[in-house]
């Protein structure tokens, strides 16, 4: 999952920059990676990838701003209730 | 320079990478159209779910941000008239609104009855802002795909602005003319909330007020805004989720008295700055700031190869360009 998520930054967002570049814990927003339209571009890649319902009140950067926040998010979402 | 075979990008795209046939990594991932359709009917849904909700409970149900363009001009017409939402429009005057589309603005408001705001920040400080970013790296490398420094700069302030008075109004929602190849289907219809919007309004306010200064914080939501959830607006953006023909639309438009400017250029239907941003930005990162809004549409359907090639590869008006960079006090070729 980790992997699919840093693919994803770096294929749309960092364009192939040197992997060392981004830490898992780097905050997307304030290293100016990701903009409001691109958290909404991620959000759509993570509903479709793993399968998960995104709601709007979980649209926070405590959830999305970081490669930790995601991968800890979506194995939340993934958890049975 | 090569350009996909299918879509228009240039091989100068950021990421992009084009297959054996010319076909690039963007046109093999993107959905197939009837999945599309289904999405589509799904955010309609869910909107009209949420304005049977909202609808008729404050004294706006919309703020509509208006550039008086064709796009906007649309959803403008939609929402009034398709959802009946009681409408504010609201319009940002950068200095730069071409006189055509001031008068469409006040034709169009007029005919469909909805009160207007026209909000007119200091010249001073836009000049300075366009200047600035249109020289330095500013803002994330994603966000020079969609379009140029010039115009995110703008947009960012309209975002700020609009989402600021929907806030102070209790206004329920707040519509764009986003066209369906600007934003996706999947961000259609999303309700803001004060912890993302605080973090993404420092985003672009951290590196403006850096270059600009702190005077642009008059613009950009205060602590007291980010108070109350409750008064946090969906956005909406209803033209990912309803059908696009851009001649029907002019069609629809023109009954409601919006003529096609003949002072601007072919990307813009409002805007006389446009042009300068967009030879900026073909100058500094090779490749046209418009071009992926152009090539999702060539993807969808919306639009044929032959039109998007024609309004992205075409030369950009050279009058415009001037007069342009005259106001901003730049010398003219």
């Amino acid at each position: 999952m980790r992997d699919r998520v840093r693919k994803f930054i770096f294929d749309n967002f960092l364009f192939g920059a040197d992997e060392g570049s981004l830490k898992d814990d780097d905050s997307f927003l304030e290293q100016g990676i990701i903009d409001s339209t691109g958290i909404l571009e991620l959000v759509a890649f993570l509903g479709e990838q793993f399968n998960i319902q995104i709601n709007d009140d979980e649209l926070m950067p405590e959830n999305l701003d970081s490669v930790n926040c995601i991968v800890n998010f979506i194995t939340r979402k993934k958890q049975p209730a | 320079m090569k350009i996909c075979a299918r879509c228009i990008l240039p091989e100068t795209f950021p990421g992009i990478s084009l297959d054996d046939n010319g076909i690039c990594n963007h046109c093999h991932s993107f959905p197939e159209i009837e999945s599309l359709m289904e999405q589509k009917k799904e955010y309609e849904n869910r909107f009209v779910e949420l304005v049977r909700k909202h609808r008729g409970i404050n004294e706006y149900d919309c703020l509509m941000a208006y550039s008086g363009g064709k796009d906007s001009t649309y959803t403008l017409m939609l929402l009034k008239r398709r959802y009946g939402l009681n409408i504010l429009a609201l319009t940002l005057d950068n200095g730069f609104i071409s006189p055509n589309a001031f008068s469409n603005m006040c034709e169009v408001t007029k005919n469909l009855g909805v009160d207007h705001l026209i909000f007119k920040p200091r010249f001073d400080l836009m000049k300075k802002i366009f200047l600035l970013a249109s020289e330095n790296d500013v803002y994330s490398k994603k966000t020079l795909e969609r379009a140029s420094t010039i115009c995110t700069s703008c947009i960012g302030i309209v975002k700020f602005v609009t989402l600021k008075i929907a806030i102070e109004k209790t206004i329920p929602f707040v519509g764009y003319g986003w066209s369906p190849g600007q934003a996706p289907v999947q961000s259609s219809v999303i309700r803001t909330n004060p912890s993302l919007m605080k973090a993404t309004q420092a985003a672009i306010l951290r590196p403006l007020s850096r270059l600009a200064g702190a005077e642009l914080k008059q613009y950009f939501l205060g602590e007291a805004h980010f108070s109350d959830p409750e008064r946090f607006p969906y956005n909406v953006h209803p033209l990912a989720f309803l059908e696009y023909n851009e001649e029907r639309i002019i069609e629809e438009i023109g009954n409601i008295g919006w003529k096609a400017p003949n002072d601007t250029d072919s990307n813009s239907t409002n805007c006389l700055l446009n042009a300068y941003a967009n030879d900026v930005h073909v100058k500094r990162f090779k490749f046209h700031p418009y071009v992926w809004e152009i090539a999702n549409m060539v993807r969808a359907g919306i639009m044929g190869r032959e039109e998007g090639y024609e309004k992205i590869y075409g030369e950009q008006p050279p009058e415009l360009i001037n007069e342009a960079k005259k106001r901003l006090g730049l010398p003219t070729n």
